[in-house]
């Protein structure tokens, strides 16, 4: 049976501290735009964090909710490409062709999460910062959109090794660079197909919901609940 | 043109421009013979530590080959070379198990920061303007051995050593080299010291460390101002251990509370927030002490010695009443008394005390009666929340706040400085420290500051003489972590690279410079290099293990250290404290203003990406939004709604912050997780010079600090300064656009 990559993201356990926000940025070759370009809204984040204030003083509340490409099976960024440059992969994934695309930004204004991003420039890496670029992760021109990949790389690579021993992938082989930097574990990827998968048993949570679900976009990426604290009655 | 053409053409002047390119010697670079081989694409993991903040993560480091412009012997070339990719937490390392914070992630861009100092440089224009030229080390060396000898004949009492707190085999060499040379003992900074919570944690436990949090076997936490998920004590493995609390127990979901002025990104995670009056926290915690003494009959000698530290202890804290607590506290009596029964139904319940409750005048106070808390609740131990790593080495330093101030007001106290050379490493106090202190004036009056710095920052741009350090992962590392891990840890890296640019060492630096002073310091420095100090240290660690140390040392590289497997050195319980008849007594903090003309309280705080300002210069952390505001690139102020439209402010405007000591600016962010009384800013921007990225950006919220401390440590309460604020125009916010209009989702549960 072919795989169906998705997470969890357990809200109860997510801090907010912005590790798989560097990490992403470190693995895939995220340019950082500078504060002029920033400030017009063009900064590039493949993950981010977004926070949701309730409530005035002294009752106010935030909650935390890390937004990355949702890599829906019914993705509204696919069909309305001209070029093809996004498709659906046949496992699952979102994919973006760097090379087909030709910067019509169709994608990002279909898509209900904006986690597509243009690159308005020819994207920088002052020498010798570019030593550091991820020579597996190819660097996005001037005009093409970008997004999460699920750290497609690091899955290819765990299949050639998987290969190579002669073995099927194991759970837990293929981590993003997100989940394996997330210290309270809020992040985890896996193949839904598998039953078994920790994150297929997660999905399965009655704390699970998908972002904006109504919109009917089937996203591969489930939420799980953060809880009120419910004890022994004293709570508020 | 068709197709065919332009690509004729392209090939043409793609030709044309290769041929005009030989011409330039920019373009002709020649290619150095590798000094190792590498296959490429294939990545190779080794080991190092996150150098970044007191933690002490253990990482991993990808490298892969790759061609790197690299200057040898005068020459510019390309050298095929492995380079670090990306760090990912060390899955064995017991602190952080495999994780890693965003500042962790981002250490990689230090080793490749376009304004790393690339050789030893020297002073040529005016002190501070940053004008340098370089000088090889021989040279370099030469002068700072010659400046040594003489400061050491003329009286050794003028040679002073200033860096962040040093642990391992650095603070053996640096102690060793200073002791030797009959020089005054080093002089540790770093703004967020812990030496109130150490030492309290001595008179309440006998030990003199911070406290190792197991959050994975609490039930309860009760927060007071202490960012434990984000930049304090540390971070990753108390965020390993709270996803545990929360989610990792089937059936058992921990409540978490915290109660600070401002919610902080630990605060947002909390079931609930309880805004508290600044500095009052040490009377929360009577108070609850109060109720758990009389209304719940535990013992007073529960809380051993660590209760008899506090005055009104035995007797039952009569004074401290939850309606006597509320009045100062702000908050409601009933509430003390609910907060209190739900520790003792929620046992194991902790209290973590931190950062802005133990920066005031009070906060030795606050940090005892915290303890005393804990204790009385059964937490602190081995099984308990509260644990302490046992420690190979001694963790105590002398406070390093006054031992700061005590250097300066030596400097200061005659016309011409009695400190004749001073060596400066890994520590920006020009930055760091309130105008007050007068770091910047006395550092002037030294004759001569020799810098080991990898920048140059507030502080080293006064240097005469700057010999730049390898970086973290191009070095021999070690460290000794102090909490954050329940077995005792030794770590230990191996280079993961080879230097990029023609740096050295600091500690290679130190024992190069004792052979060129020679006499007792080479007796007392035997070791050639920094390795072969490390493998002493290790052989000597094996012998204590009863190993064989060649073995012992292949496996500490392998692993990233030493550490104990098996249970016997596991954390452990409190030491009983010396019995003492001193009892501190809680006073209400001190603040520096009056409320009539500086009516806001200034609560400066420690941020997610520049920590204490020292990560400033990474431009991945420059551009990621902070997670309560989406702010990037700049500083900002937080303000209530209320106040800001009391005051005609609204948000992105600029406002004027001024404290008794000084003004600033910055653009105001509204917020509704701050008290009315309060004004919040992160530390970080508002460097002088810190390379490209850092340089003159934003405001430094220390430049209005106030130089009250606490007085028996001599640290610096920076959370005790008054401000007023006033609108003076219009300011800019880089605000990070982009996300959902609202929750996205339709019940919490």
């Amino acid at each position: 049976m072919s795989r169906r990559w998705g997470m969890v993201v357990d809200l109860d356990r997510c801090t907010g501290c912005e590790a798989c926000v560097v990490a992403c940025r470190a693995e895939n070759n995220v340019p950082t735009v500078g504060e002029t370009e920033a400030a017009r809204g063009r900064a590039i984040h493949w993950i981010r964090i977004e926070r949701y204030w309730e409530g005035e003083f002294p009752n106010a509340r935030i909650r935390f909710v890390p937004v990355l490409c949702q890599h829906c099976e019914a993705a509204p960024c696919e069909p309305v490409c001209p070029t093809y440059a996004s498709y659906h992969t046949a496992d699952g994934l979102n994919a973006q062709v760097y090379n087909r695309c030709i910067g019509t930004r169709y994608c990002a204004n279909a898509c209900p999460y904006t986690v597509r991003f243009f690159n308005f420039f020819h994207p920088v890496w002052e020498k010798p910062l570019h030593l550091q670029l991820n020579p597996e992760v190819s660097v996005r021109e001037v005009g093409v959109m970008e997004k999460c990949t699920f750290c497609v790389q690091r899955i290819k690579a765990a299949e050639l090794q998987a290969k190579a021993e002669a073995r099927e992938l194991r759970d837990g082989d293929v981590q993003p660079a997100c989940a394996q930097a997330c210290p309270a574990d809020a992040l985890l990827f896996g193949d839904l197909n598998d039953p078994d998968s920790r994150v297929a048993q997660l999905a399965r949570s009655p704390r699970g919901s998908k972002l904006l679900e109504e919109v009917g976009t089937q996203p591969k990426i489930t939420y799980l609940a953060r809880l009120s604290w419910s004890g022994d009655g004293e709570d508020r | 043109m068709d197709r065919r053409d332009f690509i004729k053409l392209s090939a043409l002047t793609a030709g044309a421009a290769g041929l005009a390119g030989c011409g330039h010697p920019d373009h002709q670079l020649i290619r150095f013979l590798p000094e190792e081989s590498w296959i490429p694409g294939v990545a190779t993991w080794r080991p190092s530590l996150c150098p970044l903040c007191a933690a002490g993560c253990g990482v991993m480091a990808r490298v892969m080959e790759g061609d790197a412009e690299v200057v040898r012997n005068g020459r510019t070339g390309l050298l095929r070379m492995g380079l670090v990719k990306k760090l990912e937490g060390n899955p064995a390392h017991p602190v952080n198990r495999g994780k890693l914070c965003a500042r962790g992630q981002a250490a990689v861009q230090i080793v490749y920061h376009p304004d790393r100092i690339r050789q030893p440089l020297k002073r040529r224009g005016e002190r501070g303007t940053g004008e340098f030229e370089p000088v090889d080390w021989d040279e370099a060396l030469s002068t700072l051995a010659a400046r040594l000898k003489q400061v050491l004949d003329d009286d050794p009492a003028g040679l002073a050593w200033l860096s962040r707190p040093l642990r391992g085999g650095k603070r053996v060499l640096v102690e060793r080299f200073l002791a030797t040379l009959a020089a005054p003992a080093p002089v540790y900074f770093e703004l967020f010291d812990e030496s109130v919570l150490r030492w309290a944690n001595r008179l309440s436990f006998g030990r003199e460390q911070m406290p190792t949090y197991t959050l994975s076997v609490a039930n309860y936490v009760l927060g007071l101002s202490a960012d434990f998920l984000g930049t304090w004590n540390s971070p990753v493995a108390q965020a390993i251990g709270y996803g545990e609390f929360r989610q990792g127990r089937p059936g058992r979901r921990g409540k978490f509370v915290q109660v600070e002025p401002r919610v902080s990104q630990t605060g947002a995670n909390a079931d609930e927030w309880i805004p508290i009056r600044p500095g009052t926290e040490g009377a929360l915690a009577l108070g609850l002490a109060h109720v758990l003494l009389n209304e719940a009959r535990r013992p007073t000698t529960a809380a051993g010695t660590a209760g008899e530290r506090i005055e009104g202890w035995l007797q039952g804290l009569p004074e401290w009443t939850p309606e006597a607590v509320a009045e100062q506290t702000g908050i409601e009596a009933e509430r003390i008394r609910r907060l209190a029964r739900e520790l003792i139904a929620h046992e194991p319940a902790v209290v973590i005390a931190g950062g802005a409750a133990l920066a005031q005048t009070n906060g030795l106070a606050t940090a005892l009666a915290v303890n005393a808390l804990n204790a009385l609740l059964g937490c602190v131990g081995a099984l308990g929340p509260v644990r302490f790593t046992p420690q190979p080495e001694s963790t105590g330093l002398a406070p390093p706040h006054r031992t700061l101030r005590a250097l300066v007001q030596k400097i200061l106290s005659r016309p011409e400085s009695p400190v004749k050379l001073l060596l400066l490493y890994e520590a920006n106090p020009v930055f760091a420290t309130p105008p007050a202190w007068q770091v910047a004036a006395a550092l002037d009056r030294v004759p001569f500051v020799v810098s080991f710095g990898s920048f140059l920052d507030d502080t080293s741009i006064l240097a005469d003489l700057v010999l730049p350090d390898h970086v973290f992962l191009e070095s021999w590392m070690d460290d000794v972590p102090e909490s954050g891990t329940e077995p005792a840890v030794v770590s230990l890296a191996a280079p993961a690279m080879r230097p990029l640019h023609n740096t050295r060492a600091m500690p290679d630096v130190l024992l190069d410079l004792s052979r060129r002073v020679g006499g007792r310091l080479n007796e007392a420095l035997p070791w050639k290099s920094y390795e072969e100090l490390l493998r002493a240290r290790f052989d000597a660690l094996a012998r204590r293990a009863g190993a064989d140390a060649d073995a012992f040392w292949k496996q500490a590289l392998e692993r990233g250290g030493w550490w104990s497997d098996n249970g016997g050195t596991r954390a452990a319980a409190p030491r009983h404290a010396a019995a003492t008849t001193r009892q501190i007594r809680y006073q209400p903090a001190e603040m520096d203003g009056s409320v009539e003309e500086f009516p806001f309280h200034f609560l400066p705080y420690a941020s997610q990406a520049f920590y204490d300002g020292t990560t400033a210069h990474l431009p991945w952390l420059q551009e990621l939004p902070d997670v309560l505001t989406t702010a990037m690139w700049g500083s900002w102020v937080e303000l209530n709604p209320q106040t800001a439209e009391r005051l005609g402010i609204r948000q992105g405007d600029l406002v004027d912050v001024t404290s008794r000591h000084g003004t600033l600016q910055a653009p105001v962010i509204l917020s509704t997780g701050i008290a009315p009384d309060v004004v919040a800013m992160p530390v970080g921007q508002g460097h002088r010079a810190f390379t490209r990225y850092a340089s003159r950006r934003g405001a430094n919220p220390i430049s209005v600090l106030a130089p009250l401390e606490e007085p028996e440590t001599g640290a610096l309460a920076w959370a005790a300064t008054r401000v007023q604020i006033r609108r003076a125009g219009v300011g800019r916010l880089v605000l990070f656009s982009g996300g959902l209009s609202r929750f996205p989702h339709p019940e919490e549960r």
